[in-house]
């Protein structure tokens, strides 16, 4: 769990924008993930996407690397933002472009 | 499967003066529509006040397979 946990922070610190996700962007295998991925693709920035199915050991990891339940998980400049109701309700209020922006440009 | 009002109870008994609304969306027992309302959410970021729900329904999680969730203050 260790070397995942460190795959995990060395990926959220090298990606401004990471989602970890059931499937991928193109295939996602669960509504809730479906939905977070398109909000970032509606913001139109290059995002990292993880596929927790495909890479089962983080399916687990990543819930304890942000003591949070549910999957998909979004991080945004290395900072965990929430799932897919907060990233849903951030961007319908116009609160997520800017951060995934600014957290681009700080590349 | 868990009850809605499991899911109600624990919330209201770790958010005190908590306002509930608890739907089971597919009537399976395991996939819940969550809406909380509290003054104790006042100046918390939404990644918090997610946290305070998750929490106050950990040991139910595992249980739950879906769980939408809508927190403001009133």
């Amino acid at each position: 769990m260790g070397d995942v946990m460190q795959e995990i922070a060395r990926e959220v610190a090298e990606h401004p924008v990471v989602i970890y996700m059931k499937g991928t962007p193109r295939f996602p295998m669960c509504g809730f993930s479906a939905a977070t991925v398109e909000v970032l693709q509606e913001i139109g920035v290059p995002f990292k996407a993880v596929d927790v199915l495909a890479e089962a050991e983080k399916r687990e990891a990543i819930k304890a690397f942000t003591h949070w339940p549910t999957i998909p998980q979004v991080f945004v400049g290395g900072k965990f933002i929430g799932g897919c109701d907060i990233v849903r309700e951030m961007h319908a209020r116009g609160e997520l472009a800017p951060l995934v922006h600014a957290a681009v440009a700080a590349r | 499967m868990v009850d809605m009002s499991e899911v109600r109870a624990r919330i209201e008994a770790a958010i005190p003066g908590a306002a509930v609304r608890v739907t089971d969306s597919t009537g399976g027992g395991d996939h819940f529509d969550v809406e909380v309302i509290a003054e104790a959410f006042a100046g918390k970021a939404l990644v918090d006040q997610h946290r305070m729900v998750y929490t106050a329904l950990a040991d139910l999680m595992p249980r739950i397979h879906a769980l939408a969730l809508r927190t403001r203050t009133p």
